[in-house]
């Protein structure tokens, strides 16, 4: 179990995320909805500890998170897989080494280093590879593919890490129809087939009803909704994506963020 | 219930369980040595190889270099304290340096401004055609083959001893390398911005002007900026072949054995190369983020 408690980020004046408590249950499938800079990603990084909390815990299990430091830090982020909108795939290396990366916190370093992989790595990540249907783009580099097999390759190195919950930020934001459906039926089935809690920001109300247990709608980083899918009725939409309008003005970081994420789309669909 | 049980299946033990089926279906991924990495060792190798070949070919000797290090240690001592010998000199030596920081910037100054259109004719986004970019970049390349030092002799020939043929070395030598810099940034840049003003109907020198350069010149100035750094030290060394500055006095100094002199002239071109250092990468970091 998953429990944030008084969760907070700050920057400068204003909190990107708001005193957020939350629990989330083992195996669930958890949508995180709500506009861009509502704090959706700072939550989700926050729990990688990609971001430090100014404030709050996160507890996994009855283990304080927000406290690790050093190996045991490592240990959690492997455990806690990250996906992100960009993929934040090294480009230049083939599939299956990005994919092994996953695999990296139980590997010694000098054999990581000289990329030594044993035979039980490689067939773990090919394993991983043929689950996604794209094992034949193994041996490709990485930016020679598209935006969808590439986002599946990310789905790939954290399926490797064999983590107990998978953060998905924005994973579909620079997708097309088809493969933001490759890509969430992928979710969908880790979720089931593995039991790994999922927890997944989305900025598509559609998708986020299609394929959450559960949705937490955040407004200028407050928890404005939680609760099932069929509960998110219009007034609560309307309090979700209404709030922002009178709440304080979106620090600059956050907008520079937005733009950058939109002009990376952009360019994706070109 | 929305919730599914606890863990099912665990991909490593099915991995592992289906081990033979995986070598079989992707062999490739499971051979020893690929390729691409064996080819990598034999570079790497080749490359040891010739580091040990050309430290036997020019006689590197550890015994000559701990042998000389001796001297080196004799001369130190005689360089303390660092002394100009007299007022006179003093102002002299600082003559000199003021000398060798303007002619840093001048020519850094000059080989920036003319530099900047050729680097537009020698960048794939900005030039006429492929054969005045191919001109181009050749004409920069032959330019930056040539030694500050040497266009310094060349250019003392021309127009006399003095710091004028000094800014003129620095200019010369350093719009090859501007000129590759400045080019390579310009193709750098985000085509979107270019894009989006030829589908206004913007003509070429139009796309330039609006689409290129607001945003390739902070990138440039920093470049130049670092340059003109870097020129501060190398024309202390062409004022030694009589190009103007400090480099002259510098020389004399050391033919004329006087070590306390020559230990003032390098503190003070250390302090002058640390001040233009801090003030550069300010004005780089004020550029970056305003720009």
């Amino acid at each position: 179990m998953l429990v944030l408690d008084d969760l907070t980020r700050r920057f400068g004046e204003r909190a990107a995320v708001d005193r957020v408590s939350l629990n989330i249950k083992p195996g669930s499938f958890v949508g995180v909805i709500g506009r861009s800079g509502a704090g959706k990603s700072t939550l989700l990084r926050m729990i990688n500890r990609l971001a430090e909390p100014s404030g709050g815990t996160i507890r996994w299990n009855d283990e304080d998170v927000t406290a690790l430091r050093g190996r045991p830090l490592r240990e959690w982020r492997a455990r806690c897989a990250m996906i992100f909108q960009q993929f934040n795939l090294t480009g230049r290396l083939d599939v299956l080494t990005n994919v092994l990366a996953g695999r990296l916190s139980r590997v010694p370093a000098h054999r990581s280093l000289l990329k030594l992989w044993s035979v039980e790595e490689r067939a773990v990540a090919l394993a991983a590879l043929e689950r996604l249907d794209i094992a034949n783009l193994a041996a490709q580099r990485a930016d020679r593919l598209s935006g969808g097999q590439q986002q599946r390759v990310a789905i790939a190195r954290a399926l490797v890490q064999e983590p107990e919950i998978i953060l998905a930020d924005e994973p579909i934001a620079s997708l097309d129809p088809r493969n933001t459906r490759l890509v969430m039926d992928a979710l969908a089935r880790i979720n089931v087939d593995y039991g790994i809690t999922i927890l997944c920001n989305l900025h598509s109300l559609d998708v986020a009803r299609h394929y959450c247990h559960r949705l937490v709608g955040l407004a200028a980083g407050r928890v404005v909704f939680d609760g099932r899918p069929e509960m998110l009725d219009e007034a609560a939409v309307r309090a979700l994506y209404g709030l922002e309008a009178e709440a304080p003005a979106v620090p600059p970081e956050a907008m520079d963020a937005a733009r950058n994420a939109s002009m990376r789309t952009a360019a994706f669909q070109y | 219930m929305p919730h599914p049980a606890p863990p099912r299946q665990r991909l490593g033990a099915m991995a592992l369980a289906d081990l033979p089926g995986l070598t079989t279906r992707h062999p490739a991924q499971f051979r020893a040595m690929p390729p691409g990495r064996l080819a990598g060792l034999i570079a790497t190798a080749a490359a040891l190889g010739l580091l040990v070949f050309a430290l036997w070919r020019l006689e590197f000797s550890p015994a000559r270099l701990l042998g000389g290090i001796g001297a080196l240690g004799r001369f130190l001592v005689l360089m303390l304290p660092p002394d100009p010998g007299s007022w006179t000199r003093a102002g002299l030596i600082l003559h000199g340096l003021a000398e060798t920081v303007a002619i840093a910037f001048l020519g850094t100054l000059m080989a920036a401004i003319l530099a900047l259109p050729l680097a537009l004719l020698g960048a794939r986004n900005t030039t006429v055609n492929r054969l005045v970019q191919f001109l181009a970049r050749r004409f920069l390349d032959g330019v930056r083959g040539i030694d500050a030092l040497i266009w310094a002799l060349i250019w003392i020939s021309v127009v006399g001893l003095g710091p004028f043929a000094g800014v003129l070395a620095i200019m010369t030598s350093d719009v090859g390398t501007f000129g590759k810099m400045f080019s390579e940034a310009i193709e750098a840049t985000d085509r979107r911005a270019a894009e989006g003003i030829t589908a206004a109907g913007g003509s070429r020198l139009q796309r330039i002007r609006f689409g290129v350069l607001p945003e390739v010149l902070p990138v440039l100035a920093g470049q130049a900026l670092y340059l003109f750094e870097s020129n501060t030290r190398s024309s202390t060394i062409i004022g030694i072949v009589g190009a103007g500055g400090i480099g002259l006095y510098l020389s004399e100094m050391i033919r004329t054995l006087e070590w306390q002199s020559v230990s003032f002239i390098i503190l003070l071109i250390l302090m002058t190369v640390a001040l233009i250092d801090f003030l550069s990468s300010k004005l780089r970091a004020a550029i970056a983020s305003g720009g």
